[in-house]
């Protein structure tokens, strides 16, 4: 009886895991199969009806652009990945017949172009003309940041993004903005609520989950698989830009709240010193462009952006941050040509570096490096009758781009996080008076520099 | 699983020995196979749970996916539905109407519409109309037909409300003693049994459709010449009518869709909701050729006044070269009308919430305008500036795409602004002519970016200093010695009468007159002899060419200058220093232009016309071309009718001198 009893129970114990891991096997397939969808399953079989429904789509998108004169550009990730690297061959010959649909047969799920704002108006036309084709489109709008930095303006909502779906493959054509400080820029996708959650697979988009900055591209005239279309005169360079497109808005309703509190210098003193900051970054920004040296506000400018959208009138300098890696040598004479004097040099380039240049009119130009190490970032600080030598200690922080006094400059993405570690938790709070060796709630001793190397690391001019 | 656990008293031994070895040797064995068994049943029962597990967390996994799917692109707001407005099938409306001397108030199922009690405000027939269709107020309006010509103002409101609308009438305090035979005769024809007998502070209601039934009306007559009538308060139903009667029935077009929208919201804009033939919102004027300022921004300040806005837009969209994409109407508060108005012309429109009062609110209006402009239009150098109640001349992007460049490249000035202050029916000649002055006119200029930027923008007064705009650009602190170029016949026309600083007598004594070029096309001459230097070279020529007036002759006289035309002539008055007007304001006092304060000079020399002749007046000596006059003659020098009375000009100055 035992022995029965217990060989049924080891059999059919036996199935039903074997059972289960058969259903387990056929669930992981299926899972995967779903998940890349298009990776996986397409590679043979139907591939061929799939791959001209989305040449066929983008065709027809482009019909219906080019009746109504619109000039859009192609902006996608993937196919602008594919035509790069045929990119001289496409440039010699813009107008030969292509062999085999390369680029706009690729599997994905949408085809992303760019629309310049201002180079058309006729929306309503567009809309209905791909209707009639039929297409299904949503249109996202938002507010015109334009107008956030003013007092109580409120334009009329902006188009943002607009999706085109045919059949299985979708269109995405992102609106770009031109705004001040020579940059373009797009806003993030934000649904509403009433909006159809599944129109598309949201989050497969390549753009929209955060508002991008951009330079203004050259375009270029393509004919690729039979189709004429623009795309960025350089496709890796945009590429690259894509990757650290993010964009943040100032705080313009907490700056507003802030000068509540806190009214605004109006004396002339203030907007003399304003103007010089603004035209002294303007300045700086174009000698390090120039060079290619990425940088960011950093200190009292970084402070004065996400505190009050503006200069901090009794700051008295300028601040910027550059990474050491990003350290060139020919920084100091490119500033020398533009006009703007070494101050003084402390620190090294493997220790402690720090660039001060004599700005128009008293505004000091203050360069601190940054130092990276595997759980934070830190600069220093030399104080030049002492030898004395400080560390200012920040989390670590990617770079976003924003737009100040009407230029598209860095700031650290963690923006709260950088002004809290240098200013403390009290950094809503103007103070006037600011001693750098002890102030920053950051601040570390760092000992002192070595006599002998004196000479090296405090350059004083 | 107890079943198989071992049983403790299983088969007992006879030989402890072997049987302990044996049972060792079992048990053993035993250890080994039950190790093997609960092994089994382990493995099995965790592949059991781990599968189990495996399917619940991707079916998790994969819902959540779908879950979130669109969650990181979620607007942040949660945006409360926005509760709609019950779609009425109610065929009537309730509406009652009161009218007594203190107050009056019109209230349509329930809701008040209008309602008056201020004190020495309001008086007059109040009129309201109603959408036949949707109950919604289209127009509001005040005759105060108290005082003379509003009557006729009050009729022509009237035609222009198409049929079928419904009309409401109130009188607040007294509305009979300027209203005229023709305006009871348009109340009479709507239907109205009183108005013909409308008296001296009698009470009035009235409620009817334009061209259709009387809904009710009441009177109360005053007893006497020093007491109103008693209180009246009309209650009466309205039927609606279906929408489709209510609407006319253009062709589907966008353009007459946008019209559709109008007309169903507002009333009081005459043909342009006309059934029949109405008038067109699209105008499509010639292009320019070569037109430099296709891609400047044009901003155009409104405040509520949609009935201006509706005519300035016009004129400003009939003028060649006009690019409508460039136009951003910028409205001082949450008004509706105006809105209406920029959205029937396809334009955009971005309202204010209104800062500070009076002429601060007017400067800090202006003030995020321009920046708003310069920052919707990053790459322009330049911002067109315009008001509501402006005509715009048909050449008015002509006149400044000639001139423009010189805005560009001259630093020496501010402004290049299309009124000329002096330039009147009778003292302006030429369209193709240009001065330069020192005065900044406004009422249609141009405005360079970097002016804005750097030195405007940063200093404007603030909200607690309540200065006016104009007033301030033209402090010398902010024009620095710059000068403006203006036409010498002016490509913009102030027809508003009704205004911050401005009331018909002003209006018309200082604006109605003055003159505006009508010709297309005009080609300007000597552009390039605006330009700092050239200017002096060019005035040179001109005191060179002039001939000098008889000087004992009094300049108030038609006689003073002779009776030919195309000369140029120039007198000399007297100007001891260069802030002296004195002669000045008389002179222009006297020929019947701008004398509210000094505009149009350079360096102490004016520039007009005198019977189509070129005019000079120059200030000796303050004036570097005081040595142009021949020793023989004495400049005219004009007193000041006398001292109280310049005292008490003085206020008017001020006043008037801020509108412009």
């Amino acid at each position: 009886m035992q022995k029965i009893n217990k060989n049924v129970v080891l059999a059919l114990l036996s199935l039903t895991s074997l059972v289960f891991l058969l259903f387990q096997l056929y669930y992981y397939k299926f899972y995967l199969s779903q998940k890349n969808g298009a990776a996986f399953s397409k590679v043979r079989g139907s591939q061929s009806g799939q791959d001209s429904t989305r040449w066929h789509v983008v065709k027809k998108f482009l019909g219906a652009i080019s009746s109504h004169n619109i000039p859009v550009y192609l902006i996608d990730p993937l196919i602008l990945g594919l035509i790069d690297k045929d990119i001289e061959q496409i440039r010699s010959s813009p107008d030969g017949p292509s062999p085999e649909c390369k680029y706009f047969c690729a599997p994905r799920d949408f085809t992303t172009f760019a629309l310049l704002d201002k180079t058309w108006k006729h929306e309503v036309g567009l809309l209905r003309t791909a209707e009639k084709m039929g297409f299904q489109w949503l249109k996202i709008v938002n507010k015109d940041p334009r107008l956030d930095g003013l007092d109580d303006l409120s334009g009329v909502e902006i188009p943002l993004h607009y999706i085109f779906k045919l059949a299985s493959h979708a269109i995405h054509l992102v609106v770009f903005y031109e705004r001040s400080g020579n940059y373009l820029w797009h806003g993030p996708l934000r649904l509403k609520q009433h909006m159809d959650r599944k129109f598309v697979p949201f989050r497969k988009l390549h753009f929209g989950r955060y508002p991008g900055a951009y330079e203004k591209p050259e375009l270029l005239l393509v004919s690729i698989d039979d189709l004429k279309v623009q795309i960025p005169k350089n496709p890796s360079s945009f590429l690259e830009e894509i990757s650290h497109s993010r964009f943040l808005e100032c705080r313009y309703r907490e700056a507003r709240a802030f000068f509540q509190l806190y009214p605004d210098d109006g004396s002339l003193d203030a907007v003399e010193f304003r103007k010089k900051a603004k035209s002294l970054l303007h300045l700086a920004a174009l000698t390090l462009n120039n060079l290619g040296v990425k940088f960011w506000l950093s200190s009292g400018t970084c402070l004065g952006w996400y505190r009050q959208c503006n200069v901090i009138p009794h700051s008295k300098d300028v601040d910027l941050g550059i990474f050491i890696r990003d350290y060139k040598s020919d920084i100091i004479p490119a500033f020398q040509k533009a006009g703007l004097p070494l101050k003084h040099k402390f620190g090294k380039v493997e220790d402690s570096l720090e660039l001060s240049f004599q700005g128009e009119g008293d505004v000091k130009l203050d360069i601190f490096f940054f130092y990276e190490e595997d759980d934070h970032i830190w600069n220093g600080g030399t104080q030049a009758k002492s030898g004395k030598k400080f560390k200012y200690l920040f989390p670590k922080f990617t770079l976003c781009w924003t737009e100040f006094v009407d230029l598209k400059v860095h700031v650290p993405c963690e923006t709260l996080q950088y002004v809290e570690a240098n200013y403390g938790p009290d950094w809503k709070v103007p103070v006037k008076t600011w001693d750098w060796k002890s102030s920053p709630s950051n601040v570390q001793h760092n000992g002192v520099w070595p006599v002998d190397e004196w000479d090296d690391v405090i350059q004083i001019y | 699983m107890d079943e198989w656990k071992p049983n403790p008293a299983i088969k007992p031994h006879k030989k402890r020995s072997w049987y302990l070895a044996w049972k060792y040797k079992l048990m053993n064995q035993r250890a080994l196979r039950k190790l093997c068994q609960t092994g089994a049943v382990l493995f099995l029962l965790v592949t059991v749970i781990v599968n189990i597990k495996l399917i619940l967390d991707t079916r998790r996994a994969a819902y959540e996916e779908e879950e979130e799917s669109a969650q990181d692109y979620d607007d942040e707001m949660l945006n409360v539905e926005v509760p709609r407005h019950p779609v009425s099938n109610k065929k009537v409306l309730d509406v009652e109407v009161y009218s007594s001397r203190s107050k009056v108030y019109v209230a349509v199922d329930g809701t008040t519409v209008l309602e008056d009690e201020a004190r020495e405000q309001g008086r007059g027939i109040h009129v309201i109309v109603l959408n036949q269709a949707t109950g919604h107020v289209m127009a509001k309006r005040v005759f105060d037909t108290y005082s003379p010509h509003e009557d006729e103002a009050m009729v022509l409101f009237l035609n222009m409300v198409a049929r079928g609308r419904i009309l409401i009438f109130t009188i607040k305090d007294e509305g009979s003693f300027h209203l005229k035979d023709t305006a009871k005769n348009a109340l009479k024809s709507l239907g109205s049994q009183v108005a013909p007998f409308l008296s001296w502070r009698d009470m009035w209601t009235f409620v009817g459709k334009k061209g259709g039934e009387v809904y009710g009306e009441k009177h109360a007559k005053s007893p006497a010449l020093s007491t109103w009538g008693d209180p009246v308060l009309l209650k009466t139903e309205v039927h609606l009518t279906s929408v489709e009667d209510a609407e006319c029935h253009w062709p589907d077009t966008e353009l007459n869709r946008r019209r559709k929208r109008f007309c169903s919201k507002v009333e009081g804009y005459g043909s342009v909701c006309s059934c029949k033939d109405p008038t067109p919102i699209e105008f499509n004027p010639d292009p320019l050729k070569d037109n430099k300022v296709f891609d400047v921004p044009v901003a155009v300040i409104a405040g509520n006044r949609p009935n201006y806005l509706y005519r300035m837009l016009r004129s400003l969209l009939s003028a060649q070269g006009v690019n409508p994409q460039m136009i951003t109407v910028f409205i001082d508060g949450y008004y509706e009308e105006p809105m209406d108005v920029v959205e029937l012309f396809g334009l955009s429109g971005i309202q204010h919430t209104p800062i500070s009062i009076k002429n601060a609110r007017v400067s800090q209006h202006y003030k995020a305008s321009l920046t708003a402009t310069f920052n919707l239009f990053p790459d322009a150098k330049f911002a067109v500036v315009l008001e509501e109640d402006l005509d715009i001349s048909v050449d008015f992007f002509s006149f400044l795409s000639q001139s423009i460049h010189l805005l560009e490249e001259d630093e020496s000035l501010y402004c290049i602004s299309a009124w000329n202050d002096q330039g009147y029916e009778h003292t302006a000649e030429d369209p193709s002519l240009l001065y330069r002055v020192e005065t900044m006119p406004g009422l249609g200029w141009v405005l360079r970016k970097s002016l804005y930027k750097d030195e405007l923008e940063p200093k404007w007064p603030t909200p607690e200093k309540l200065w006016d705009w104009d007033m301030w650009m033209r402090m010398p602190e902010q024009r620095k010695g710059r000068e403006c170029i203006i036409p010498d016949i002016s490509r913009s026309y102030h027809f508003g009468i009704v205004g911050l600083n401005m009331n018909g007598y002003f209006h018309e004594a200082y604006f109605k007159k003055h003159k505006f070029n009508t010709v297309p096309n005009v080609q300007l001459k000597n552009v390039e002899s605006l330009r700092k230097d050239a200017y002096e070279t060019e005035i040179h020529r001109l005191l060179g060419e002039a001939e000098v007036l008889d000087h004992r002759k009094n300049p108030c006289e038609d006689s003073f200058v002779p009776d030919t035309e195309g000369r140029i002539y120039v007198m000399f008055i007297k100007m001891e220093q260069e802030a002296d007007f004195t002669t000045w304001t008389q002179l222009a006092k006297c020929l019947h232009i701008w004398d509210l304060d000094v505009r149009g000079n350079h360096k102490g020399l004016w520039r007009l016309f005198r019977k189509k002749n070129h005019f000079l007046v120059v200030g000796v000596p303050a004036s570097p071309y005081s040595s142009k006059k021949p020793s023989s003659v004495t400049p005219i020098y004009m007193e000041p009718p006398a001292k109280e009375e310049g005292a008490a000009a003085a206020v008017p100055v001020v006043a008037a001198a801020e509108q412009t």
